[in-house]
């Protein structure tokens, strides 16, 4: 796949991009440079983002970054050749106030809301309920993508314990709700009859009660009380959850994985893009960060791991240097130091080339985009940084040592 | 090991390999389960006898101690001559719990399967952290029919910074809301352990580029503030050596004064061997930067583990980092 085909794809047709791919890989930053390519071809692209760090607010150059958009100022944009049609907004979400909202919007009644606000379960399971963290930063992407400000909404997906729980997590929230033991607990007296209750109150009600007296905690009574309060928004709750499940898992959605160059990222990467087939996605592309590249195109086999250059080709750089620096350093100590720098380096190439050759040959192979971001030797932390980022994966400029201009 | 500044809190130095239980944690990435993986070869090799204990969906740790091999699972299995590992799963040990406490886990088990139990137990919070520190706790009271310690060391290979502060903050929460019966006094038990600074140590994970530092920092001190575990020193991993001779630091400047295209017979052009230099410079100072910064903000010495040149993860680099670790010890 071509870089223009790759951006087509993903960045013109959809209107949710997806960034996927294991913690430490640099999603963040990847997923901002995807959002800024978009802005640079005419779409209002937002980044919505997990990371808490300011780094993302200080490379974009805004103040902070809230739970809601932060907009780029129009001569930043200018700068950076964004078309008058296209912009940039990056938002920070922030789980627990989302899920908040989310009670807000559906609660029945002002004391409705309130029962479920204070309600000690609520305070302590909306991170843990059902996956709700993951529920609530796909919900976020849905507000986006339908509040009409935005042609594309890029994702960087939420740090969860198994990359893909977001995918999951509006069938689980909607299973939970409809599930048995919600019912049970909301209406005892019309589950009796069902088939399954019967084990239910032999044994888990027992377990319930067991757990109650060593623990002290009321949490039958708890749940129950939640539950019930949730009960008035699930109608909405349930409609909403199935409209973010269709869109993410729908044409209108793009996933990018986005990979480490080490060994165990590999693995962990190729692991991700087995289990994302299961949810009926395509990857348009695999997106290798932090890769060490060599700058002028191909290594010399003389520093190949086991080859050594031609002391007549060290003495020649010596001499070289020689004329360029005076005698101090030392030029043949200088020059074996530089042969030394480059294996050094070349031996980063060569690893990284070897943890990500089954990758790429299979995204060759099933005609994915394969984008490689060089390893910069500084971190990226402003919007020149992101646009470099942005060339590298649309493979516009050749800087293969990103940093070194 | 880089040295703490003045005023820093007494570090307690014991060795790594007396403690009875090592938590390792840090952000996801910086190689958590490697050190954890390397800490219990090393231990093992030193003639401990170690458990290493990871929780989590997914094994991380037997697939490097003992690559291809089976899973470990709920119930264990030995690596090596006293290298054993373990998959901590929540529900097979609220079975055990409840079973202990129920004097039988038929009934334990028969509702555990439940899905509707399950769909519950899913909602509740704060159960799987007490009930895995439990299970830890149970593992470290073990002993042989000779009354020794079944284990003499347990490397837990914790959940990843913030959700590992929450989770070792859990028999602290639970201790205080719970007032009697008997889930305070097993809670006690595990707070006791995991406070205990002879017994436990917390040892966070770092990277030397800036968010894991950045997170590394703030992992420290809010377990100074909250939780009361001790944590002696920061591990940090991936640390670069420094990429060229004595005297010859401002070898890419030197480089740099040659015709960018020059190239000396089989040799890469001048202008590459310069990036390649440039690089390895920047990237070393960038690097120690960030370890001065985790050195100062954390008042700890640090313990620094190298690059791997191959980058690959085998029984004999996790050797090699494991010898790393306990030789800063000795310095």
């Amino acid at each position: 796949m071509t870089p223009e085909s790759f951006a087509e794809e993903l960045l013109r047709r959809r209107r949710v991009a997806v960034c996927i791919g294991c913690g430490g890989v640099g999603k963040t930053t990847v997923a901002a440079a995807l959002a800024l390519e978009a802005a640079r071809l005419g779409r209002r692209a937002l980044v919505l983002t997990i990371d808490p760090a300011r780094r993302l607010a200080d490379a974009l150059g805004v103040e902070s970054l809230g739970n809601q958009p932060q907009s780029l100022p129009r001569d930043a944009l200018d700068a950076l050749g964004v078309p008058s049609e296209g912009a940039l907004s990056a938002l920070m979400l922030d789980m627990k106030h989302t899920f908040d909202d989310l009670v807000e919007r559906f609660a029945e009644s002002e004391e409705a809301r309130q029962r479920i606000l204070r309600n000690p379960i609520y305070q302590q399971a909306s991170n843990a309920l059902a996956g709700s963290v993951e529920y609530s930063a796909m919900e976020k992407v849905y507000e986006m993508t339908e509040s009409g400000e935005y042609d594309l909404v890029v994702v960087d997906t939420p740090p969860a314990q198994h990359a893909l729980d977001f995918l999951e997590a509006p069938q689980r929230l909607i299973e939970f709700l409809e599930s048995r033991v919600v019912q049970i607990l909301i209406h005892p007296a019309f589950a009796a009859g069902r088939f399954g209750f019967k084990l239910f109150q032999h044994g888990a009600r027992r377990i319930l009660q067991l757990m109650e007296r060593v623990s002290g905690i009321s949490f039958l009574e708890d749940v129950s009380e939640f539950l019930l309060a949730f009960e008035g928004m699930s109608a909405g709750f349930r409609q909403r959850a199935a409209r973010v499940r269709t869109l993410l898992l729908g044409p209108e959605s793009g996933f990018v994985l986005v990979a480490g160059p080490g060994q165990e990222a590999v693995r962990q990467a190729t692991e991700l893009r087995q289990r994302i087939g299961g949810f009926g996605v395509e990857l348009q592309g695999v997106l290798v960060n932090r890769v060490h590249l060599w700058p002028d195109g191909v290594l010399p086999d003389c520093l190949r791991p086991g080859a050594a250059p031609a002391p007549a080709d060290v003495e020649a750089l010596a001499d070289a240097l020689a004329r360029a620096c005076g005698p101090e350093p030392a030029p043949l100590e200088l020059a074996q130091a530089a042969v030394s720098a480059a294996k050094g380096y070349a031996a980063l190439v060569e690893r990284d080339a070897g943890a990500t050759g089954a990758l790429q040959a299979w995204a060759e192979a099933e005609g994915r985009y394969w984008g490689r971001i060089p390893e910069l030797p500084e971190d990226v932390h402003d919007l020149p940084g992101l646009a470099r980022v942005a060339q590298s994966i649309f493979a516009r400029e050749d800087t293969p040592i990103g940093g070194a201009g | 090991m880089h040295r703490p500044a003045a005023g820093a809190p007494d570090v307690t130095g014991a060795s790594l390999l007396e403690r009875r239980l090592v938590i390792v944690t840090g952000k996801g990435g910086t190689g958590k389960s490697t050190v954890a993986a390397a800490l219990g070869l090393a231990a093992s090799r030193a003639g401990r006898r170690v458990l290493v204990a990871e929780m989590g969906r997914d094994e991380a740790l037997v697939p490097l101690l003992d690559p291809g091999g089976p899973p470990a699972g709920h119930g264990g299995r030995e690596l090596a001559p006293g290298l054993e590992a373990l998959h901590i799963d929540p529900y097979e040990a609220l079975a055990e719990y409840l079973g202990l406490q129920l004097g039988g886990t038929r009934l334990v088990r028969s509702v555990l399967r439940n899905q509707a139990f399950h769909q519950l137990m899913q909602a509740a919070p704060g159960w799987r952290e007490l009930i895995t520190l439990g299970k830890v706790w149970h593992l470290e009271q073990m002993r042989t029919p000779a009354g020794r310690a079944r284990y003499d060391l347990i490397v837990v290979d914790a959940p990843a910074t913030g959700h590992g502060v929450a989770f070792l903050n859990v028999p602290r929460v639970v201790a205080s809301a719970v007032r009697t019966g008997p889930l305070r006094r097993h809670t006690l038990a595990v707070e006791e352990m995991l406070e205990d600074p002879v017994r436990t140590l917390l040892l966070p994970i770092a990277l030397a580029e800036e968010l894991p530092a950045r997170e590394t920092a703030e992992l420290v001190r809010r377990v100074r503030e909250e939780v009361g575990i001790a944590v002696d020193r920061v591990v940090v991993n991936r640390v670069a050596s420094a990429p060229f001779p004595a005297g010859l630091d401002r070898l890419d400047e030197s480089l740099a004064e040659l015709p960018q295209q020059l190239r000396c017979g089989e040799l890469p052009s001048a202008g590459a061997l310069t990036q390649c230099a440039r690089f390895l410079r920047s990237r070393h100072e960038l690097g120690h930067h960030y370890l001065e910064r985790i050195a100062e903000q954390t008042g700890l010495p640090l313990v620094e583990l190298p690059e791997l040149a191959e980058g690959v993860i085998d029984p004999g680099s996790l050797g090699r980092l494991g010898e790393a670790l306990v030789q800063a010890e000795l310095e």
